[in-house]
């Protein structure tokens, strides 16, 4: 429903997808041949989703009023 | 103050003496309405500082720019009072008649009817929160009534969110917190600020419009909509239907993060979830990174298992395969291996009769060819004499003397010499 950049799947799609692989290799009769496919996509997902959630940086925004962003720093206490 | 020197013209001395001295005829001092009044209305001002009054509300009537007009009385007496917009736009709701309140503000006149009033700034029902109860008891009904309060339309949160939209004060303490429990639970996340005021007039629309622009936006996967704490007159805005009406138009799930001092408010009894304060809402939004990030690790070989076991599966199960197959085959090749058996056995039989048969009978005609075999006869003592060229010799005149011959007897042959003269017919059987 929500784009994130845009650019490819986001991450909350590749965890689900990632859990919804991995419940089915642990619950299900998966063929080998499935599995390994299975497998490969899953790895995949793991790959991609390390590199997001590997960002230390918190990004703030701020929407002004004409719909663009403006980068915003915020000082913790 | 007045024209010639102020209240005391009126005093009682002096009026008194106006009446007593009947002449020469002096022209009394007289008033006009509008002197006496100010005069009265400076007189009450100066006079009697801003004071709570307690009593009864009778009538009460808003003006349509927003003035309200309305009596307090007790069981004996009434007072006239206004409220005036600025103020009464601050009211959660209108008072109803006959509730009991106190009023704080100013007496004073109304010079042009001459009435004596209160102008009321602030009223307080008496009783547990009064008007705001009222007022949050109100629109919880209207909104319960339209099936925003359901507990099916709430929507879920999602799980791994990467953009966090908050509505807030950009100078609060709530997006300080938020942006703090982020940085360290989700650090990969992104904020995305919609500023609003919180508190004041018109604050409850503004959160509504910040909103509105978030959730058109698109960008967001989940907002939160908070203040800190504050009085229940400070988190009024939250109470308010423009920002209820914005939270349930919100396809985007939303977090409601009122400070704590109320207890619920109308915005988190519409929004999909509720937090206690902002930091809470910001933790039950983001997943723990830690948490995360280690579980993601760990797949690879969670999904390594997986193949192991298929292969496993697919091991046991050609296995399994085979032997149901071979099981099947035995079943239907019985009968006619058993037929066949029979046949063999009785083939064997045969086979083995027939070769004793011709054992015996063998042995019978090997019998019978030793007793023709000459060897038997030379076993018996006889001996066979032959020239070296093999000529039997069987009869005297065969043998001459010196005549050398072979002399085969039962094991072997003798070399042998004729050495005298033979005599024909002796020794013949």
């Amino acid at each position: 429903m929500i784009e994130g950049d845009g650019n490819k799947v986001g991450l909350e799609k590749r965890l689900e997808r990632l859990e919804a692989i991995i419940d089915r290799m642990e619950s299900e009769d998966v063929a080998l041949d499935e599995a390994l496919q299975l497998f490969e996509e899953g790895v995949g997902h793991v790959r991609e989703a390390e590199q997001v959630l590997a960002e230390t940086e918190l990004r703030v925004e701020e929407l002004l009023a004409g719909g663009e962003m403006l980068e915003r720093e915020i000082e913790e206490e | 103050m007045s024209e010639d020197g102020g209240i005391d013209s009126f005093g009682g001395d002096e009026a008194n003496t106006a009446e007593v001295i009947s002449d020469p005829p002096v022209v009394p001092k007289v008033w006009s309405i509008t002197q006496v009044n100010r005069a009265v209305k400076e007189m009450l001002e100066s006079s009697i500082d801003a004071l709570w009054i307690g009593g009864e509300v009778g009538q009460w009537t808003r003006s349509r720019p927003g003035h309200c007009y309305f009596t307090l009385k007790d069981e004996q007496a009434e007072l006239r009072a206004v409220m005036f917009a600025r103020d009464a736009s601050l009211l959660p709701t209108d008072p109803e008649q006959g509730m009991r309140v106190r009023c704080f503000g100013d007496l004073t006149l109304y010079e042009r009817r001459g009435n004596y009033q209160m102008i009321v700034r602030r009223i307080e029902a008496e009783g547990e929160d009064g008007l705001w109860r009222k007022a949050f008891e109100k629109l919880k009904a209207r909104l319960a009534g339209e099936g925003f309060l359901a507990a099916e339309r709430k929507l879920s949160l999602p799980a791994y969110p990467e953009v966090v939209g908050v509505v807030t004060s950009p100078t609060g303490a709530a997006l300080r917190d938020i942006v703090t429990v982020l940085r360290r639970r989700a650090p990969w996340s992104r904020i995305v600020l919609s500023p609003s005021r919180v508190q004041g007039e018109g604050a409850s629309e503004e959160l509504a419009k910040a909103l509105d622009r978030l959730v058109e936006s698109k960008v967001p996967d989940v907002i939160i909509v908070g203040r800190g704490g504050g009085s229940l007159e400070d988190l009024w805005a939250f109470n308010e239907e423009a920002l209820a009406r914005a939270i349930v138009a919100s396809p985007i799930p939303i977090v409601s993060a009122v400070g704590h001092e109320v207890d619920v408010t109308i915005s988190d009894l519409v929004a999909d979830l509720r937090a206690p304060t902002p930091s809470a809402a910001a933790e039950l939004v983001v997943p723990d990174g830690v948490l995360l990030l280690s579980s993601v690790r760990a797949a690879p070989l969670r999904l390594s298992r997986g193949v192991r076991r298929a292969a496993e599966r697919r091991r046991a199960r050609v296995t399994d395969r085979m032997r149901v197959l071979s099981r099947t085959m035995e079943r239907s090749i019985r009968p006619a291996r058993q037929a066949v058996g029979m046949d063999f056995e009785r083939l064997e039989r045969s086979i083995q009769q027939s070769l004793e048969q011709k054992r015996a009978s063998f042995s019978m005609l090997s019998g019978r060819l030793e007793a023709l075999s000459p060897l038997a006869t030379l076993a018996r003592g006889y001996s066979v004499a032959r020239t070296s060229e093999g000529t039997v010799l069987r009869r005297v005149t065969d043998f001459h003397p010196g005549l050398q011959f072979d002399l085969k007897v039962t094991d072997g042959t003798v070399e042998a010499n004729a050495v005298g003269p033979v005599k024909p017919g002796r020794e013949e059987r």
